[in-house]
């Protein structure tokens, strides 16, 4: 199975801002990132969660520990992380690199996913969470890498979202099949 | 045996290992037994501490690492004991208060006031050691074994991760950590030797 563009970025992106443990909650696009971080850098711990907000706990304390944590989820999955982001991450400055899959913007098929997907940049504007978008396949690394420094540099989470134009390679693509 | 009893027996154990606190009174009652560089304090994210203690507990394998955290607290993030049974680092201790009640905002019955079992249900996601104790007799014997290194334990330190659900009675906090989060996290990471460079500068 060959790994898309990218989710090679994505994880050369973690990989070069120095983050070397990768906290998820699994995603379907995510699972080619997952993969790729699996067969080819070796040197990042791979930690499942069972929840986003947990997962931003357990980055937390990896922070503190000295680590520079990463927090991989679906972006449905920031309404459940709110608690985390604002009573902990933002008030004692604990830095971690947020990368969202997107659901919900152009080419989604769930009105489910709607609501949240169309309100992710506005509540982290509204939290004072910086956030960038990977606008290409061939920018993806890039784009993580920069958030990622930045955020461990100032000590300020930050996001990094993929829209599903990038993540499917469809403007109007259906559902992503699961890689078999 | 009060929930400050059994928060001092838990510090007095520690030595100088690192202790995560859940937000309200079991913060409170770790400021009061002791306030220390390796105390993190809570303010917020309720049922958060353990996973703090798990992240903290990975990233230092090779120092023990202690959470006190609420029967309510650790209600709200039940998912957090499947993901320690899983990962199951050998170095975390985590004691959960068990007062029966969310004591912080008025003394409302949780539901192990009515039989849920926090025990139980640590072993039943994979967490190898856990324990229930009601006295400060059975929680030193039961932590003893974890306690922090400069204590001079003899041979091999015990395999955790290891649920201590200490039943306890309410006591009123008679104290209130500092309110500075970046200041608490500061400390408590100069305190672990992987200070910030932003508090510690960088050799170029």
């Amino acid at each position: 199975m060959t790994t898309p563009a990218w989710a090679s970025g994505v994880c050369a992106g973690i990989h070069a801002a120095g983050s070397r443990d990768v906290v998820y909650v699994p995603d379907n696009p995510l699972s080619h990132v997952l993969r790729e971080l699996d067969a080819r850098f070796r040197d990042i711990r791979l930690l499942l969660a069972t929840r986003e907000e947990e997962a931003f706990g357990i980055a937390a304390g990896l922070y503190l520990g000295g680590r520079l944590p990463t927090v991989m989820l679906q972006s449905s999955g920031l309404g459940n992380s709110l608690n985390a982001l604002t009573s902990l991450l933002l008030p004692y400055e604990i830095p971690v690199l947020a990368v969202v899959s997107m659901r919900g913007d152009a080419g989604e098929w769930n009105a489910a996913q709607v609501p949240m997907g169309r309100a992710v940049r506005a509540i982290f504007d509204a939290i004072g969470v910086p956030h960038a978008t990977v606008e290409s396949a061939d920018s993806a690394g890039e784009t993580v890498r920069i958030a990622g420094t930045t955020a461990f540099g100032t000590r300020r989470m930050g996001a990094c979202l993929l829209p599903r134009r990038v993540t499917t390679g469809s403007q109007t693509g259906s559902d992503p099949v699961a890689p078999s | 045996m009060t929930r400050l009893e059994a928060t001092r027996v838990i510090v007095g154990l520690a030595g100088d290992a690192p202790i995560v606190a859940s937000l309200g009174h079991p913060a409170y009652d770790l400021f009061a037994a002791g306030d220390r560089p390796g105390n993190f304090y809570t303010w917020g994210s309720m049922g958060l501490a353990s996973s703090i203690g798990l992240g903290l507990a990975l990233a230092r394998p090779e120092i023990r690492v202690f959470v006190l955290d609420g029967d309510g607290s650790l209600l709200m993030n039940l998912g957090s004991l499947a993901t320690i049974g899983l990962l199951r680092p050998a170095n975390l201790v985590l004691v959960v208060m068990d007062n029966e009640e969310y004591a912080t905002t008025g003394g409302q019955k949780t539901p192990t006031a009515h039989g849920a079992d926090l025990d139980a249900a640590a072993r039943a996601m994979g967490v190898p050691r856990t324990a229930t104790v009601r006295t400060e007799a059975e929680l030193v014997t039961v932590a003893r074994p974890f306690q922090g290194r400069e204590h001079g334990t003899e041979g091999p330190a015990p395999q955790g991760p290891a649920v201590i659900i200490a039943k306890v009675r309410e006591s009123a906090p008679t104290g209130k950590p500092p309110l500075d989060g970046v200041f608490i996290k500061q400390r408590f990471m100069s305190a672990l030797g992987n200070p910030e460079s932003a508090t510690s500068g960088t050799v170029l």
